[in-house]
């Protein structure tokens, strides 16, 4: 269960960081500019296919109903971690996140069987 | 200057558009029910946990549990035909009479006996029998167990404010004007999603504004679904018209209900017939449901048209991945064996409605997904809880800096009452909910009635904590509460430590987590309290001259901030 709950948060908040990343203002706080338009593209697509893929460790630790209502409550919660974090930490946003979607993205195929 | 004042406080709803007419309906009808949304709101967050809450509460309950902890788990019962034999003949003896006989052959945890009826006078009757010998046992409360109501105090508050059918309406109709004011609120969010992650903290009204939108935006599919579940759990009665269109005047709930809990329940024929051994009756339907049976309810007992239904146990483990928490049932007339009803655990056995019905109430419930769906509610709740307690104190922030003038001479006096209101409602109210944990442990153990006792200091504590507000100067009122608040919640383990003798570490050695987190949460509540305290205590008031000046400058962009605003 720590693996589903570790997973789903992770790709939940490193998506929700990608999209923070793809607005001016977020892009900004991290990097002191606007983002390139295909920056921009690049990072909105990350961050909806790492949201999207949140839904799998949901659904495979729980079931398709019950996991898709946590999958709702775990993207909520990576939203109000990118919020904070942005607020107090941006820097530490961006190396938080990669490590976080790289850390869960590996802990997908633990979910393969 | 005063051209643009003047503009501002006298621009109606309808001059200002359709975001105008929302920000001040969202302003009026958040501001007046926010106070009760807030303790309902923060009580039903704590009732998530109203477990483990009474569990702290029940420390000799805890301490026995704990010496047994490592028990070999006891062993399955072997003897249940023996056992509904002798509930079935101290039903005979004692309530033959009764129309429904429901027996629960090994009652959780520990296995017991125990046999249900309604009485004559329209109660629910119980007595708990010796599975070996049948005898009723009588059960002497011990003088060192507390009486309390535990957890549950919470989840009482929160639905009916400890007043009964009153209450829930109360409750329901404040639910509707939260939709109300989550609609209005979405709709006055211009940049809702521009917005979506802003948070500017240390920037007095923009930070407040920015807290009550994040908090609200990031969870609005949680509130919205919390309000919504939360009046569909009791639209039978908000919603009494279809009832009494189906059922007539005359009782219609308690028909509906009866049809909705016992869909084919037979009529009695008059012709008499024994009662069958109901053992193997459980063993079919342990075939047939796929859970061990839970409750065996008999009707119409000793009757030809007699019929028993077992229900099952649902495991912690389906729980994790079904959203309804209906357990298993199937039925038999016992004049022939057939089986006459099945439904399979998560099923309904009424149907689509019925299981949408089922599923809305666990969804406000959390009756799935184990613990860490109950935490994902709990952040989910206090993240609500803080929607409201901002909403309510952004008004005053915003009035500190400039008077809207809305109550004509009596604003000033209005403006007072608001700020009470605040300090009462939400440093009060989390006095109030942590003195209760301290009432559990202050208040003499063998008092008696001592669980009326506890709930009354929660709301003699709250009412004090009101008094108090209203006695002191806005700003000491809320560093003044935030502080006890801070003090109470922090001393938490220590007061459990003196009481009972029981500590963090002691907890955590024999694994009692459900303890352990109820004193750990407390002190973080503590610090946050701690830190509000000092923030408030930091704050320096801002000269009034500054603001104006700077509206003066600018009176664009503070217009902007107005309709942006929301208040």
């Amino acid at each position: 269960m720590i693996n589903t709950i570790l997973c789903a948060l992770g790709l939940s908040y490193a998506g929700m960081a990608s999209l923070s990343l793809a607005m001016d203002r977020h892009h900004g706080q991290v990097w002191g500019r606007d983002a390139a338009p295909n920056v921009r593209r690049a990072l909105q697509l990350a961050g909806a296919i790492l949201l999207a893929l949140a839904i799998w460790p949901c659904v495979a630790g729980w079931s398709a109903t019950v996991g898709v209502v946590a999958w709702l409550g775990f993207i909520g919660a990576g939203a109000l971690l990118v919020a904070l974090l942005l607020s107090y930490a941006p820097r530490l946003l961006l190396r938080s996140s990669l490590l976080a979607a790289v850390a869960a993205l590996a802990g997908l195929v633990t979910f393969l069987r | 200057m005063n051209a643009v004042k003047v503009d501002k406080v006298v621009k109606t709803p309808q001059q200002g558009g359709l975001r105008q007419a929302m920000a001040w309906l969202h302003t009026w009808s958040g501001l007046w029910i926010s106070w009760l949304l807030f303790a309902i709101f923060l009580t039903g967050t704590l009732a998530v946990f109203d477990d483990p809450i009474g569990h702290w509460m029940t420390p000799e309950h805890a301490l026995e549990e704990a010496a047994h902890a490592n028990d070999p788990p006891l062993p399955k019962v072997t003897d249940r035909a023996h056992r509904l034999e002798l509930a079935l003949d101290f039903m005979a003896k004692e309530h033959p009479q009764a129309d429904m006989w429901e027996i629960w052959p090994v009652q959780r945890p520990g296995h017991g006996l125990s046999a249900y009826w309604f009485q004559p006078s329209g109660g629910y009757g119980s007595a708990d029998l010796d599975p070996l010998t049948g005898a009723v046992i009588e059960h002497a409360r011990e003088v060192t167990e507390r009486e309390t109501i535990g957890g549950h105090h919470f989840v009482d508050f929160h639905y009916e404010l400890h007043t009964g059918r009153i209450g829930v309406w109360i409750v329901g109709i404040t639910t509707m004007i939260m939709l109300v004011a989550l609609v209005s609120g979405v709709i006055t969010h211009k940049r809702i999603f521009k917005d979506f992650f802003t948070f500017r903290p240390a920037k007095g009204q923009r930070s407040w504004l920015d807290a009550h939108n994040a908090v609200a935006v990031l969870t609005l599919p949680f509130q919205f679904m919390i309000a919504y579940t939360g009046l569909a759990f009791f639209s039978d009665d908000y919603v009494p018209a279809p009832v009494v269109a189906q059922y007539g005047m005359e009782n219609p709930k308690r028909a509906f209900l009866a049809d909705w809990n016992d869909a084919g329940k037979p009529a009695r024929s008059g012709q008499p017939l024994a009662i069958p051994a109901l053992e193997s009756f459980a063993q079919r339907a342990e075939q047939a449901i796929g859970q061990e049976i839970r409750a065996v309810v008999l009707d119409n007992p000793n009757d030809a048209s007699m019929r028993v239904c077992m229900y099952g146990w649902n495991e912690d483990t389906e729980l994790l991945t079904r959203l309804s928490a209906n357990s298993g049932r199937a039925c038999y007339a016992l004049a022939t064996g057939e089986q006459v009803a099945l439904r399979l655990p998560g099923e309904s056995d009424t149907g689509g409605a019925g299981l949408t019905r089922s599923v809305m109430s666990n969804l406000h419930m959390v009756g799935f997904g184990g613990t860490p769906m109950r935490w994902l509610y709990f952040f989910c709740g206090l993240a609500g809880t803080a929607m409201m307690g901002t909403g309510a104190i952004m008004f005053m922030v915003k009035r500190r800096q400039k008077s809207g003038g809305e109550f004509g001479a009596y604003t000033q006096r209005v403006y007072r009452v608001i700020a009470c209101l605040n300090v009462a409602a939400i440093a009060g109210l989390s006095i109030a909910c942590v003195g209760f944990l301290w009432a559990n442990r202050l208040i003499p153990v063998g008092l008696e009635h001592r669980a009326g006792w506890e709930v009354r200091a929660f709301f003699g504590v709250w009412f004090l904590m009101l008094v108090h507000a209203c006695l002191r100067a806005e700003k000491r009122a809320w560093i003044e509460q935030l502080g006890l608040l801070a003090a109470l919640c922090l001393l938490l383990p220590a007061l459990n430590l003196l009481s009972t003798g029981d500590n963090l570490v002691a907890q955590v050695a024999r694994g009692d987590w459900e303890s352990a987190g109820v004193e750990l949460c407390s002190m973080a509540f503590g610090l946050l309290a701690a830190w509000g305290a000092w923030k408030v205590h930091k704050r320096k008031e801002k000269p009034l001259k500054k603001t104006a000046a700077r509206e003066n400058a600018a009176p664009a962009a503070s217009l902007q901030v107005n309709t942006e605003g929301q208040s």
